[in-house]
């Protein structure tokens, strides 16, 4: 292992997303904020109650982890495939270095932005609501692995991607839908079926009601559930970024 | 004869049904400067990007001081610099900080003073703290031999480092590449440009197609083509490997 490259390539995607923050910070902040106002304060105030919880409380956890997951795979997607559009990729091809030392900082350096990202989200909330926090374990287990989950996803993204269009692909058409589906917003437990059924089919349900019990101690799906489906996702992706990188797919030709 | 810094050995590369290097066998020798001549898709790049590591072999072996480029590359890549044909930049980091981040992804803890010498070097010391993309095409370009120089490589490759650069810059590069030769550098250079090899290169390699059709000292080649100029025989080798590829 290449520990200087290693160090040097996690602090140079620090300071990459550091350097335009109001795009990589800020925004994010902005964007939960008017969700915050619409969905909790002006529907809040008519939905209560949800799980037994006030509604603008209940959607605190999830939109902290739709945060948390969109920045995790736009810092580690949005890097990797500019290198290869600018042609920097090449300082990374010829340098003494191999698939552990760019996953490891690549990863690191996007969970650091989710988490404080994440963690702005909750100071904003703190605006609008108060929010208990009913498991330390499970918050922690979750705010780590979920983020690494999509960072990796998005190292699989950059390395696939061959125009911009390609890359724009998962967090519109994917990402979105299945957050917005995820019950982000709403309890599973109001969909009749089979809606209730197919909602269960989606990955980032579990993920929002992880961290939703870890901070409530409300869900709709089991914490232990949501661990196993968030561990299986993180290891069939490490694999795949993994033997991607190693074998220098789209990237050693 | 000097050690060998380069060992190719019948080194082929395919991209599918193409063949872009073809059983090619290269020595090059510890203080030299090699050039390797070629028309356009003749096979330069191709090769260099194998040796470095932006592309593998699809057979054959490649040795640099005796470490396998595959097996051993960790090693090789400490001991190689790689000045791309093609500028690039980041466009989020200074020329102060893109030296000191080379520094650290070859494995080298950055260090200041090194990366200020290596910018007074190449006459960046004005442009240490702008942002990359702000630098003329020249500069960019001093900034790409400025990067591939941090570790300090034995062996630096210029893949066409005066490709498409004026006449001044083009001379000055060559007094660049003769400063690190007199360092101890071995350096190959790829070129189109015959005045470049005719001027700087020790040995001169004609590739074609793939195939690798002369290796030889450029004093002595000039001399066994009597008075004819580089220019010529590198043009009658060509036609020759043309008209043997026809038949």
């Amino acid at each position: 292992m290449n520990r200087v490259a290693l160090k040097t390539l996690f602090i140079k995607e620090i300071r990459r997303f550091a350097k335009v923050w109001m795009q990589t910070v800020l925004s994010p902040l902005v964007t939960t904020s008017l969700y915050f106002l619409v969905f909790g304060v002006a529907l809040g105030s008519r939905l209560k109650e949800i799980s037994g919880v006030p509604y603008i409380q209940f959607v605190v956890p999830g939109l902290v982890m739709m945060t948390m997951v969109r920045d995790s795979f736009l810092n580690t997607s949005s890097s990797l495939f500019q290198s290869k559009i600018n042609g920097t990729i090449t300082d990374l091809l010829v340098a003494p270095i191999g698939a552990s030392e760019i996953l490891l900082s690549y990863v690191g350096a996007a969970m650091c932005r989710a988490v404080i990202t994440g963690a702005l989200v909750l100071v904003v909330a703190l605006f609008f609501t108060w929010f208990p926090l009913h498991n330390v374990g499970w918050t922690i287990f979750f705010t780590i692995f979920v983020p690494a989950t999509f960072a990796l996803l998005g190292i699989v993204s950059a390395l696939w991607a061959e125009k911009f269009d390609h890359l724009a692909i998962f967090p519109n058409f994917v990402l979105l839908p299945l957050a917005f589906l995820g019950g982000v917003f709403y309890s599973i437990d109001l969909l009749p079926e089979p809606w209730n059924a197919i909602s269960r089919l989606n990955p980032l349900l579990y993920m929002v009601n992880g961290l939703r019990f870890g901070f409530l101690g409300v869900a709709d799906v089991s914490p232990v559930a949501s661990a196993v489906v968030v561990l299986i996702s993180f290891m069939v992706l490490l694999s795949v970024a993994g033997i991607m990188l190693q074998r220098g797919y789209k990237l050693r030709t | 004869m000097k050690p060998s810094v380069l060992r190719c050995n019948h080194v082929t590369k395919r991209y599918g049904d193409f063949t872009a290097l073809e059983d090619l066998s290269l020595e090059v020798y510890e203080g030299e400067i090699f050039a390797l001549l070629g028309p356009n898709g003749a096979g330069k790049s191709t090769l260099i990007h194998c040796i470095t590591g932006v592309s593998k072999q699809s057979e054959g072996t490649i040795e640099v001081l005796g470490f396998d480029t595959l097996r051993d590359f960790r090693t090789t890549r400490r001991l190689v610099g790689l000045v791309p044909q093609e500028i690039n930049y980041d466009p989020f980091f200074t020329p102060m900080e893109s030296l000191m981040i080379n520094m650290g992804l070859m494995g080298v803890e950055p260090d200041r003073e090194r990366a200020e010498d290596l910018l007074r070097t190449f006459a960046l010391e004005d442009k240490r703290d702008a942002y990359t993309r702000t630098l003329s095409g020249g500069m960019k370009r001093r900034l790409l031999i400025a990067k591939a120089l941090v570790h300090q490589p034995r062996l630096l490759f210029l893949d066409e480092p005066t490709a498409g650069v004026d006449v001044e810059l083009r001379r000055e590069l060559w007094q660049e590449v003769e400063d690190l030769r007199a360092g101890g550098t071995t350096i190959v250079l790829t070129t189109h440009y015959i005045e470049e090899a005719e001027r700087l290169a020790d040995r001169i390699g004609v590739i074609h197609n793939g195939e690798l059709l002369l290796v030889e000292g450029r004093e002595s080649l000039l001399e066994r083509h009597d008075g004819r100029s580089l220019e010529d025989i590198f043009v009658e080798l060509i036609r020759r490997a043309d008209g043997r590829h026809a038949a």
